[in-house]
C-alpha cells in the first residue's frame, strides 16, 4: 500500500465522522435475494416487494408492535354500535410524495382502485368470499374516510393492515398512467420510490416532505424518521457473496438469512445478528384425504416421533422455540392454553401404529430447496421418522411446484411455511374449510369452520379468547397439521448501523442509522 | 458466400419453430404456475381460476402457442409476467450484459490458449506438456461456482482491490464497467482457457504429424517458422470451430458465474424466470438463445475459409 493510500485510508473515516451530511449521504445498502415482483403494493408481490413498498407507502391503520391495530394515514377511527361502519379521521398535513396534499377523496379513490383490481390477491378478504364485504367507501368531508360492511366484522383493520396486501397502502392517481394501468408508486411514507434497475437495484430516497409523528416507532407506526438520505437494496442472489459483501462494505444489512446460516455468522464471524420472531407459521401438512394420513392414530404416531424442541432447535438455529399452536407466540392471544403442546412419545408409537393398521407403508415428505427451514424440517424428520418405525421418504420439488402440489392438495405430509397473519384467526382461516371448495384446505371440519367464522366476527377480547382457547383444544385432538414453531427473521448488519429491525418480515428502515 | 449465408439462415426457420413448440410445451408439463406463484399462499380455489384466466393461461395449449408464435412473428413476444416488461427489451438488455462479459473472456481465453497449446503439442511428452496438460484439466474440473467463489473472496474481499457487489454497464462508464467484468472474466477465462488448451494441442499434433510438416523440416527451416507459417493457421481451424461452439454456449447464458457476480445477465433470467414460471421470459430467452447459437456458427463457418482456403463457403 502506497503512502498515500495509507494516508487516505486513515484519514477518510474520520474525515466522514466529522462531517454528518457526507456521512449520511452514503446510502444504507441492504440485499434482496431477488428482485421485486412489482412496485405496485400487494398486487405481484413477494415478501421482498412488501418488504420495499412498506417503506413507501402508508395504509390508514397499521400493525404496532405485539401486532396491536395502530394509527397510520388515519390519527383515529370510530365503529359504529352495530360495527358495520368505520369512520377514519386523517392525518393533518400530510402530502404525497408529489407534494400532492392527502385528502379523503384522494383515499376513497385509492381504495377504490385498488379493490377492484382482480390482480389484488387481498381482494377476496374485502368482497364478502373470504372475510369482510365493503358495500361503500365515502368522504365524508376531506378529512374523514368511511367504510360501510355488509356485516360486522372485527376483522377488518387486522386486514387492511397484512404487508401481503401492501398495508392497503394509499396512493396518488399520478401512480397510474392515463388508461389506469400501474406507473410507479407515489405514496406517503418517509422513503419515495426512486430508480428501479431491474435485476440490480431499487433505490428509495428520503421524503423531505414526511411529517413525523408520534415519540417513538412502534411496529409499522408510530414515529417513522429516515435517518439515512438514501437506501439501495442490492439484488444479490447468493448468500456467499452476500457474506462477502457484508464483511467488505458493500453491504450494510443482509435481511433474510436463514437461522442455521445466522447462528454460524454469529459463532464463526462474530458478527451481530438479530433474530425476530414473527407470526409466520412453520408446519408440517397432513393430507387428511390420504388413505393413510386420514387415519387418526397414525397421524398421532407420527407426532409423537418428533422430539420437538430437538427439531425446532435444529431447524431454526437454536434462535426460538416450539409454539405448537397456531396462535403466534408473541400474540396478545397466546395463554395457557395455546402453551399446551405435542408430546414426544416414542415409546407409545408402536402402539399408536398398531392401531392404524400401519404395515410399513411408504409415506413420502414433500420439501423444497427455497426454504431451508422447509428442507431441514423434511430431513431431521424423517430421521425421527423412521428410528421408530414409520417408512418416510422425502421428496424435494422446487417451490413452484410444491405450491401447485399445495394448491391441488396432491401430497401426503408436506413441510410447509404460511407468511404472517395478523391475527390468530386469519391462521386459522388460512388452513381450515372445506376441502371441496378449497383443494388446499387442511382442516376439513364443519365444526371448526364455523368456530372461526364465529372469531372472525367476535370483537371482544374474552370471548375471542375462549374461542381460540376452544379451536387449540381441538388442533391438538384432531391433528390436521404439525404446528412446529412461528417464523424467524434472522439478519445481520455491519457494526455501526443502529435502529435497524424487521417486523413480520418487513425491513423497517426508517430509524436507522449508520455511526 | 452471401448466398450460403442466406440458405444457411434460411434453413434456421423449421428449427426455431421446432425450438418454440418444443420449449412452450415443455414448460408446460412442469408442475406450477404463475398464478399459484403470484397467489401464494392467500389463494383460493376460485381466485387462482380467476388469476389462470386473467393470464390466458386457461386457454387450450395449442391455441395459447398460435396466439404467442402469431405475435412472435412480429417481433411481440409478449411482456414478462413477474415485471410486466416487455420480453424482447428484457432479452436485449440482459444479453447485453452477458454478451460483453463472454466476448471478452473468449477473446482472452483464446489468445492465451492457442498458443499454449500449441506449445505443449511443440513439446509433447515433455515437461512443459504435462505441465500445460495438467493445469488445463484441473481448471476444466474445477466448477465455475467454486472458482468465482475464491476469485471474489481472493480480490474482492481478502485484498479489497476490486468491488464484491453491483454491476455498472460498460456502456455507461467504460473504467467502472471494465473493473466490474474483472472477476467475472477472470474465472470464465481461466476455465475456457482449459477447453481450448486441450483442443488447440491436439489439432496442432495433428498436423504436426504430416508430411508438408516433414518436407518443411527437411528444407531447413526453423521450427518456430514451421510453427507459425505453416502449422498454426492450418491448427487453428478445428479450434476455431471449438471456439465457435463455446461462444454460443456461454452467449446463452451463464447463470452460475452471474449469480456469483450479481451480474443481471441472460442466464440469471432464464433461471429465475423458470423458477418463477414467467412462460413469456422462458419462451423469449430460449428461442433468443437458439438464434443467437445459430448466428454465431453461421459466422464460424463463413470465417472459415480464412483460415483454412480448402474449405470454402460453397
Amino acid at each position: 500500500m502506497s503512502s498515500a493510500t495509507r494516508l487516505t485510508a486513515h484519514i477518510l473515516p474520520f474525515a466522514l465522522a466529522l462531517w454528518p451530511g457526507l456521512a449520511l449521504a452514503e446510502p444504507l445498502k441492504v440485499q434482496l435475494n431477488a428482485d421485486i415482483r412489482s412496485n405496485q403494493p400487494g398486487v405481484n408481490r413477494d415478501a421482498g416487494s412488501d418488504s420495499v413498498m412498506m417503506n413507501v407507502v402508508e395504509g390508514l391503520v397499521t400493525q404496532g408492535d405485539g401486532g396491536r391495530i395502530v394509527p397510520a394515514l388515519a390519527e383515529s377511527w370510530t365503529v359504529s354500535e352495530d360495527g358495520t361502519r368505520y369512520a377514519f379521521t386523517l392525518r393533518d398535513g400530510v402530502t404525497f410524495h408529489n407534494g400532492e396534499p392527502l385528502t379523503a377523496d384522494a383515499v376513497k379513490w385509492s381504495l377504490e382502485k385498488m379493490l377492484g383490481d382482480e390482480n389484488f390477491p387481498c381482494r377476496n378478504f374485502f368482497d364478502g368470499s373470504r372475510g369482510a364485504k365493503i358495500t361503500e367507501i365515502a368522504a365524508p368531508d376531506a378529512r374523514t374516510v368511511t367504510l360501510t360492511l355488509e356485516t360486522p366484522n372485527a376483522l377488518l383493520l387486522p386486514l387492511m393492515a397484512q404487508t401481503q396486501c401492501g398495508g392497503m397502502g394509499i396512493v396518488a392517481q399520478a401512480s397510474y398512467n392515463a388508461d389506469g394501468s400501474w406507473k410507479s408508486p407515489i405514496g406517503t411514507g418517509p422513503f419515495a420510490f426512486g430508480a428501479w434497475k431491474r435485476g440490480e437495484s431499487i433505490q428509495l430516497i428520503k421524503y423531505a416532505g414526511y411529517v413525523p409523528h408520534g415519540d417513538a416507532p412502534d411496529g409499522f407506526g408510530g414515529r417513522k424518521e429516515a435517518l439515512v438520505d438514501e437506501v439501495n437494496f442490492l439484488v444479490v442472489p447468493d448468500i456467499s457473496t452476500a457474506i462477502a459483501g457484508l464483511e467488505s462494505g458493500a453491504l450494510d444489512i443482509l435481511p433474510y438469512i436463514s437461522p442455521t446460516e445466522g447462528a454460524k455468522l454469529r459463532d464463526e464471524k462474530g458478527l451481530a445478528i438479530t433474530a425476530e420472531p414473527h407470526g409466520g407459521i412453520v408446519t408440517m401438512l397432513f393430507q387428511t384425504d390420504d388413505p393413510l394420513m386420514s387415519n387418526l392414530a397414525l397421524r398421532k404416531a407420527f407426532v409423537a416421533a418428533l422430539d420437538m424442541p430437538g427439531l425446532v432447535d435444529a431447524i431454526m438455529g437454536g434462535l426460538t422455540t416450539p409454539n405448537n399452536s397456531l396462535v403466534a407466540s408473541k400474540s396478545s392471544y397466546h395463554g395457557d392454553v395455546q402453551k399446551q403442546g405435542y408430546s414426544y412419545d416414542p415409546a407409545a408409537v408402536p402402539a399408536l401404529l398398531a392401531e392404524a393398521g400401519y404395515k410399513g407403508e411408504k409415506i413420502t415428505i414433500l420439501t423444497n430447496r427455497r426454504s431451508a427451514i422447509n428442507f431441514d424440517t423434511a430431513m431431521i424428520a424423517q430421521a425421527m421418522l423412521q428410528a421408530v418405525g414409520i417408512n418416510a421418504e422425502i421428496e424435494v420439488l422446487d417451490w413452484a411446484t410444491q405450491l401447485d402440489r399445495f394448491n391441488s392438495g396432491n401430497y401426503q405430509v408436506m413441510a410447509f411455511n404460511y407468511s404472517n397473519r395478523a391475527d390468530p384467526a386469519l391462521a386459522f382461516q388460512a388452513v381450515t374449510g372445506s376441502k371441496a371448495e378449497n383443494a388446499n384446505a387442511i382442516w376439513d371440519n364443519d365444526e371448526v369452520t364455523a368456530l372461526v367464522a364465529q372469531v372472525t366476527a367476535e370483537a371482544d377480547p374474552a370471548k375471542r379468547q375462549a374461542l381460540f382457547d376452544t379451536l387449540h383444544q381441538r388442533f391438538l385432538a384432531e391433528l390436521p397439521l404439525v404446528m412446529l414453531t412461528n417464523s424467524l427473521d434472522v439478519s445481520a448488519a455491519r457494526p455501526g448501523i443502529e435502529g435497524y429491525r424487521t417486523l413480520q418480515g418487513i425491513v423497517r428502515l426508517w430509524g436507522v442509522s449508520r455511526s | 458466400m452471401l448466398r450460403f449465408a442466406l440458405t444457411r439462415l434460411l434453413s434456421t426457420i423449421p428449427t426455431l419453430l421446432l425450438v418454440s413448440i418444443a420449449v412452450f410445451g415443455l414448460i408446460r408439463l412442469i408442475p406450477g404456475d404463475p398464478a399459484s406463484l403470484i397467489m401464494g399462499d392467500l389463494a383460493d380455489t376460485a381466485a387462482l381460476e380467476a388469476a389462470r384466466q386473467a393470464m390466458g393461461l386457461d386457454r387450450p395449449v395449442p391455441v395459447q402457442f398460435l396466439i404467442w408464435l402469431g405475435k412472435a412473428l412480429t417481433g411481440d413476444l409478449g411482456n414478462s409476467i413477474a415485471s410486466n416488461e416487455p420480453v424482447l427489451d428484457l432479452v436485449l438488455r440482459r444479453f447485453a450484459t452477458s454478451a460483453w462479459m463472454v466476448l471478452i473472456a473468449v477473446a482472452i481465453a483464446t489468445l492465451i490458449a492457442v498458443p499454449l497449446g500449441m506449445l505443449a503439442a511443440r513439446r509433447q511428452n515433455g515437461a512443459l506438456d504435462l505441465g500445460i496438460i495438467a493445469m488445463s484439466t484441473l481448471l476444466v474440473s474445477i466448477p465455475t461456482f467454486w472458482l468465482g467463489l475464491m476469485i471474489l473472496l481472493t480480490f474482492g474481499l481478502k485484498l479489497g482491490w476490486l468491488p464484491v457487489i453491483g454491476y455498472v454497464a460498460i456502456t455507461s462508464d467504460t473504467k467502472a464497467g471494465l473493473i466490474y467484468l474483472i472477476m467475472p472474466v477472470l474465472t470464465l477465462v481461466l476455465h475456457e482457457v482449459g477447453i481450448i488448451v486441450r483442443m488447440a494441442r491436439a489439432s496442432t499434433l495433428d498436423v504436426l504429424r504430416l508430411d508438408y510438416v516433414t518436407h518443411a523440416r527437411a528444407k531447413g527451416l526453423s521450427e518456430a517458422a514451421i510453427m507459425t507459417k505453416h502449422v498454426a493457421r492450418n491448427a487453428f481451424g478445428p479450434t476455431w470451430t471449438l471456439i465457435g461452439l463455446i461462444l454460443g454456449n456461454l452467449l446463452g447464458g451463464v447463470a452460475v458465474v452471474e449469480t456469483v457476480f450479481t451480474m443481471p445477465g441472460l442466464g440469471r433470467l432464464i433461471v429465475d424466470a423458470i423458477y418463477a414460471r414467467d412462460y413469456p421470459v422462458i419462451q423469449g430467452c430460449l428461442l433468443f438463445v437458439a438464434v443467437i447459437y445459430m448466428v454465431v456458427n453461421l459466422i464460424v463457418d463463413l470465417l472459415y475459409p480464412i483460415f483454412d482456403p480448402r474449405v470454402t463457403a460453397q
